[in-house]
């Protein structure tokens, strides 16, 4: 890594790491999908304190963009649970066939619905929950992104290798082009798609109008999943079958240091204190990976721990 | 600490060692939650071995009901057994009952109706987790009654089923002994019910390793009664080997029961007074008794077809 670089990353990682003080406060809502229920675990303690039976095979979690509810799709299931986001107390079930991967356009007017197993994309309108209209894809839509200006959505099929462009004014298929084996997470990032590449070893970075390839940045084999850091200076991408967890720079997409994180690791959300905390799929386990020293820790959760979120009930924090 | 956690931790680390990594050689990552699946699977399958043999054996070795101066008719039970627990019967199975599942209650849900659920019914079960697995267990232990009862009374299926019968040396690796249609049959059979009450398919894996115990110790070569009572409320070697009797070979026969003899003494095929008869069907061909794996599923077959002719001849 070039001594700039290390310099600036160094920088980032103190500069958070002084704002947020030394222990995180708070829960996180972990989803553990072999095992129908989420885990309520205590951050400082670092311990589970809750579990709460869901149906059968959840998936992930989202708040709607107001804040006050906390959905859980259910896939095997067929329901989308709407909870309290304090009190985690269920509130409706609404029938939904495999909802998989959730995600809100950035108006907050329309929620995507992924059905990875029955291969279809599910447009709903947010307020209503009343489908708009449903794309069958070729198939096992996996995971989503938006445009920022909300008029489309990426997403990537993890059976045909492939990545579907959807107009989301004209509510049309814009193009299906192949990518890159096993397509998994996507990003909008800098007038760029990334997806990670689960078949392959890194992130395939694409451009959004035609969806051509123009290069693949290698992370590590089994590239799964996208997240970028709070400061929106760091790129994290979770590697599948390495187990790893990469630091890219999020402007040129330069590796600055790779993480191990066993068991496989899944989805990642951001504590206040800097930490980044990870479902280990494999290992049942939430990792607590503190990206200025590069240790572990892993906390026991359910069985094959999917999606989680940091402190639901927490204030919407400064963009 | 959650008793599941060694098993857990055993099929992570198949998965993450094993399976992972050939997937992604293979091309084939896109498959990566059923192999995980897969190795859940095998992990509490080669779990129900190890714990069935080491509560059987000894039950075999210092009680047993027969002595025998040789024991080769078993060690085919033994590939049964490895097959349909371990090897590639559960991928099958699970990769096939999660797909009709997802087909057909996500149509249901896409039709406006709500897939049935035993706690969509009685919400009060939803957190209730043990009390409703054995809600699921009587349920689907009664479907099986029927189904047994049933894979006697025709011809053609019990062609099948005399495999399971044939033997003479019956122990507790008996109890996977099927013919593989029979084993699809009674698949479907078991998937038709669940998708009527919705099974969760990986929810209680430790309960089904106990019940799987108890099917196995129902086929051991042991002089094991659960007593008057007991053996009212869960099915005994005893009362099991009573159906594998030779007198009780064929298309009328008693104890049906897998898990639980109610439905055998409701319906009234319950039979408590026969004690540790020799087994074996003396009707079936010595090849479904003696005979190799491929030896056996081949005579299997052959005695279906014979059946089905035979009836359409007589007919
Ligand atoms: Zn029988
Ligand atoms: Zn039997």
């Amino acid at each position: 890594m070039p001594q700039r670089l290390r310099g600036l990353f160094l920088g980032a990682l103190l500069s958070l790491a002084c704002i947020a003080g030394a222990q995180a406060r708070g829960v996180v809502l972990v989803v553990n999908s072999a095992s129908a229920s989420l885990s309520v675990v205590d951050m400082a303690t670092r311990r589970e304190v809750r579990r709460i039976p869901v149906l059968r095979e959840p998936h992930h979690v989202m708040l709607t963009p107001d804040r006050r509810d906390l959905l859980v799709g259910d896939t095997v299931g067929n329901e989308l649970l709407d909870l309290d986001p304090g009190t985690y107390a269920l509130r409706r079930r609404i029938p939904v066939a495999d909802p998989y991967q959730l995600g809100f356009s950035p108006d907050g007017k329309l929620l995507v619905i992924n059905g990875l197993a029955r291969a279809q994309v599910d447009i709903l309108d947010a307020a209503s929950m009343k489908l708009v209209k449903r794309f069958p894809l070729k198939t096992m839509p996996s995971h989503m992104a938006f445009s920022p200006d909300g008029a489309r959505v990426f997403i990537s099929l993890q059976g045909t290798n492939r990545l579907a462009a959807i107009d989301l004014h004209e509510m049309k298929t814009i193009y299906e082009v192949t990518i890159g084996r096993v397509p998994a997470g996507v990003m909008w990032l800098n007038g760029k798609i990334l997806v990670a590449l689960m078949g392959d070893n890194g992130v395939a970075v694409i451009d959004p109008a035609s969806g051509h390839v123009d290069r693949i940045v290698p992370t590590g084999e089994g590239a799964h999943q996208l997240f970028l850091s709070p400061d929106k200076r760091i790129l994290y991408v979770n590697n599948r079958v390495v187990s790893t967890t990469v630091a890219l720079n999020a402007a040129d997409l330069t590796t600055l240091r790779v993480y191990p994180v066993p068991g496989g690791p899944d989805d990642i959300d951001f504590a206040p204190d800097g930490k980044l905390w990870i479902t280990q799929r494999f290992a049942h386990g939430l990792a607590v990976l503190d990206p200025a020293t590069g240790s572990v820790d892993s906390i026991q959760v359910g069985r094959s721990p999917h999606g989680l979120i940091i402190n639901p009930n927490a204030e919407a924090s400064a963009p | 600490m959650d008793p599941t956690l060694p098993f857990d931790t055993a099929a992570g680390w198949l998965q993450e060692t094993l399976v992972l990594p050939l997937l992604y050689r293979l091309g084939l990552m896109q498959w990566e939650d059923i192999g995980y699946g897969w190795a859940l699977f095998a992990v509490y399958g080669a779990a129900q071995v190890a714990l069935m043999y080491a509560i059987c054996l000894p039950l075999e070795r210092f009680r047993p009901v027969e002595r025998w101066p040789d024991s080769k008719a078993v060690s085919v039970d033994i590939l049964y057994t490895l097959i349909s627990r371990i090897g590639l019967l559960p991928l099958f199975t699970f990769v096939l009952f999660y797909q009709l599942q997802v087909w057909l209650n996500g149509w249901l849900t896409d039709n406006g109706y709500v897939p049935p659920t035993l706690e969509r019914l009685f919400p009060a079960l939803l957190g209730q987790q043990a009390l409703t697995f054995f809600l699921y267990v009587i349920i689907l232990d009664f479907a099986d009654y029927w189904r047994h009862r049933l894979s006697h009374r025709f011809g053609w299926w019990y062609g099948l089923h005399a495999l399971h019968h044939a033997q003479r040396q019956m122990t507790f690796w008996s109890d996977d002994r099927n013919h593989l249609l029979d084993d699809i049959i009674g698949f479907v059979w078991f998937t038709a019910v669940a998708l009527l009450i919705g099974i969760p398919p990986l929810q209680f894996p430790l309960l089904v390793l106990l019940l799987r115990l108890l099917e196995s110790l129902s086929h051991a070569n042991t002089r094991l009664r659960f007593g008057w009572l007991g053996e009212r409320l869960l099915i005994s070697p005893r009362f099991h080997r009573a159906h594998h009797g030779i007198l009780a070979a064929g298309q009328t026969s008693c104890n049906y029961g897998a898990l639980l003899p109610w439905w055998d003494m409701i319906f009234r095929t319950a039979d408590f007074s026969r004690d540790y008869v020799p087994t074996g069907d003396p009707e079936a061909p010595e090849v479904l008794a003696t005979g190799s794996y491929a030896a056996q599923q081949w005579a299997g077959l052959r005695a279906m077809l014979r059946a089905m002719v035979g009836r359409v001849a007589a007919g």
